[in-house]
């Protein structure tokens, strides 16, 4: 450990900077340099200062209030001393990450009206040498100094008036900005993005609904170019293949598919690009013709490991459907899909891994009781596998919506779902918590149930611990092997955010938002 | 002076402020502003205005701005420091909503009981020993200061005939036992993964530990019996009484 900390350091002191090369790094465990910690999107730290030993005396080093009512999701961003965190709608601070102290604050000017399906929020920053990077609700991409946050280019990545929106964190790989769109309730032709980290310019574009006469484009008449397909969450990159893979939203309208028969290509996927042309190498469609709204925009994790008596390269993938899927990372192919949640729908999956549905599923005007609710079995916020326990931890919903049929009609900038849904029942409001599952069968290994459904990730460490939140507004530590609680702390706000660990002056720190504030903590 | 007539007035101040000319109004209207509400604006207020995530918009009674031109402004820009969104709709589209909205709140049904006998029913009755009207009574159940505005008729009458119809979930009780033996029997106030918090029926208010329970559930059914002794004619008159309850 030592060792590793004194070559982090080494490398901050020479460069300075944050390098491609340190975002790729497997030795940057003092700083969180990527949305998910690293490419491979683990959520995991090798950090082991906190652990198991010592959890239930973490103690709070600082908070950090936003000037914000509005919800907060922010997964913060940790260099060489430095935490950048995205508040919303979307601007950014920089902060000491060992007091808390601002050194410097973009505020971005927004017009009215904005669009956002769910709340003005953002999810974070990436960093490339001496520039932040942040996407706006009014759809625009943002470089920023990060010495003093002084806009260094801002471009234009959609008309915010036509729907389009940025609300997840940008994913810097070699000099480009990959950037995601938001807007499948508003009826946008989604896409994915790779800017020029210096000077802003679009490298390449894939559309994740293609159009006609391309593969994939066999939408009826126009229904593609309002067919939705967002990519809201940050995705994962696969250097030795030079692969992205990103997931991709719900098809447009969400619950009243009536103009768009057809598997609705590329929606509800997970796609693999090649990162110097975004060129499509591969793709896996969850559930062809969604009407249910189960987005595929989770965080795919990238693992090696045997499989079946093979090395493979792997994805793991908890899907809002209420599935866990391990997919081929070279080819897409489907290797094992387990429940990992109730879910009602489906009575399985067949060999290649698509949905074997269940009768009377479809939303109806009377509306169709269906586990999961609108809101998946997961959603956003991040999982974690561990390489030392090999599981993987999420945070999990059961839950049920009504779910029911409306008029479709589509005007530019405004709600295109078809359909009023009953996302909450308030009497049955369902609950949830946090599970293991072993990646290899999908079996649960444990689980800590909530009251509530939780909106937050989770993190894992090499300290043997397992972070994550409510919206109760506990923040907690479990044991990773074991699921049972090692402490928590209620933070007075609601935590729909995912936890960070980092070191400064060799003292590990736990990040997590709550409620409009940061809160961090260690142990003496 | 009537909802029409305050929308005819503002007219021309509207047609300003929207560059459009006077806000439609017709059957036709209202029902293109039905429409656009229910694609746009019924996931969060209700497929009738009646509330869900956003509040009820079908009571007449607006928390932002009660005009005809608060109400364009708001669902026009929305409003800042809430979730609700603006839109792009042009403004007759706009101008429909509003006119739907107030469509919701035009032909808010009539009690047919008296109202001064109801007041005294409420007090024969000690309906104050759980319930409050402004300011006077008990704290234990449901301020009624406002519920006519808040509630329909149908609704106010199966409150009183059968409480246990449609109990909100404050008002759901929590029955906790601890290892001591020690009851507690009253109103869920909130509850999380970890502890409970009561209020009991003297009004007192306890959080416990789950962890320290040997027995706990929460009972959906009301507190309040059930007045099924009263006649349709005293029933309907506590209802009138209890719909004069609403905003000045």
């Amino acid at each position: 450990m030592r060792v590793i900390l004194l070559a982090a350091l080494a490398i901050a002191t020479v460069n300075g900077q944050v390098s491609y090369e340190r975002l790729g790094s497997s030795h940057e465990s003092a700083n969180w340099l990527t949305y998910s910690g690293g490419y491979r999107s683990w959520r995991y730290s090798d950090l082991q200062r906190i652990s198991t030993r010592n959890a239930d005396k973490l103690k709070l080093e600082w908070v950090y209030q936003m000037p914000t009512t509005l919800m907060v999701e922010t997964s913060p961003i940790v260099a060489d001393g430095v935490m950048y965190v995205s508040e919303p709608p979307s601007n950014v601070v920089a902060l000491d990450a060992k007091t808390g102290r601002q050194y410097w604050r973009y505020h971005r000017e927004l017009p009215t009206p904005i669009n956002v399906c769910c709340g003005q929020v953002n999810r974070g920053v990436a960093i490339l040498g001496n520039r932040v990077f942040v996407g706006t609700v009014d759809a625009h991409l943002v470089a920023l100094d990060a010495k003093s946050g002084a806009v260094l280019w801002d471009v234009a990545v959609a008309d915010h008036k036509t729907g389009h929106a940025i609300t997840g964190a940008p994913l810097v790989v070699k000099d480009m900005v990959i950037c995601g769109i938001a807007g499948g309730e508003y009826g946008i032709r989604g896409f994915l993005d790779a800017y020029d980290a210096a000077t802003g310019k679009r490298r390449w574009r894939f559309w994740t609904i293609p159009e006609p006469g391309q593969p994939g484009g066999d939408w009826a008449g126009d229904s593609w170019k309002t067919g939705g397909g967002p990519t809201w969450v940050t995705g994962s990159f696969d250097a030795e293949q030079n692969l992205l893979i990103w997931g991709t939203g719900n098809p447009s309208p969400d619950w009243n598919a009536d103009s768009r028969p057809g598997a609705n290509l590329y929606s509800d996927s997970a796609i693999a690009l090649d990162v110097d042309t975004g060129k499509l190498k591969w793709y896996f469609q969850f559930i062809p013709h969604d009407t249910h709204d189960w987005d595929a925009v989770q965080v795919p994790v990238l693992v090696d490991d045997d499989w079946r008596g093979q090395k493979r390269k792997l994805i793991y993938w908890a899907h809002r459907g209420g599935f866990f899927y391990v997919l081929d990372r070279q080819t897409g192919e489907f290797l094992m899909g387990e429940p990992f949640a109730k879910q009602t729908w489906a009575k399985g999956l067949d060999d290649a891994g698509h949905p074997v549905l269940l009768p009377n599923i479809e939303p109806s005007p009377e509306g169709t009781y269906l586990w999961p609710g609108v809101q998946g079995a997961t959603n956003w916020y991040s999982p974690s596998y561990n390489p030392e326990t090999k599981l993987f931890y999420l945070s999990y919903w059961e839950n049920r919506s009504v779910y029911r049929k409306g008029e479709q009609e589509y005007t530019a900038g405004n709600r295109y779902i078809g359909s009023v849904p009953l996302i909450d029942l308030p009497e049955d409001l369902g609950n949830g918590g946090i599970r293991a599952l072993n990646p290899k069968t999908g079996a649960k290994v444990w689980e800590y149930k909530l009251q509530t459904k939780p909106w937050a990730g989770v993190l894992s460490t090499a300290g043997g611990l397992v972070f994550g939140g409510s919206d109760e507004g506990y923040f907690f530590a479990l044991d990773a092997a074991t699921g049972k609680e090692m402490w928590r702390q209620n933070l007075g706000g609601i935590i729909r955010a995912n936890p960070v660990t980092y070191l400064v002056d060799g003292k590990q720190m736990v990040t997590i938002a709550a409620g409009n504030a940061m809160f961090t903590f260690g142990v003496e | 002076m009537s909802r029409l007539a305050t929308f005819l007035i503002a007219i021309p101040l509207m047609a300003q402020q929207s560059d459009q000319h006077p806000p439609p109004s017709t059957p036709a209207d209202i029902a293109a502003g039905a429409k656009t509400f229910r694609s746009h604006c019924a996931p969060c207020h209700g497929y009738n205005g009646e509330g869900g995530r956003g509040p009820n918009l079908a009571a007449g009674r607006f928390y932002h701005g009660s005009s005809d031109l608060d109400l364009f402004n708001n669902i026009t820009n929305g409003i800042a420091g809430t979730e609700m969104p603006g839109n792009f709709y042009s403004a007759v589209r706009i101008w429909q909503v509003v006119a739907y909205l107030r469509s919701l709140s035009a032909n808010i049904e009539k009690p047919t009981g008296d109202a001064r006998r109801g007041a005294k029913l409420y007090d024969a009755q000690g309906c104050a020993r759980c319930h409050r009207i402004d300011g006077s009574g008990s704290g234990l159940g449901p301020d009624l200061s406002q519920i006519g505005s808040a509630r329909s008729l149908e609704h106010l009458r199966l409150a009183i005939i059968d409480p246990s119809a449609d109990v909100q979930p404050r008002y759901w009780r929590a029955v906790f036992e601890d290892s001591q033996g020690k009851k507690i029997n009253g109103f869920l106030m909130n509850e999380d993964t970890y502890t409970v918090q009561i209020m009991d029926m003297n009004e007192q208010l306890h959080t416990y530990e789950k962890a320290g329970s040997v027995n706990y559930r929460i009972e959906k059914s009301s507190a309040m019996p059930a007045y099924t002794a009263l006649s349709a004619d005293e029933v309907n008159d506590l209802v009138a009484y209890l719909w004069t309850r609403r905003p000045q």
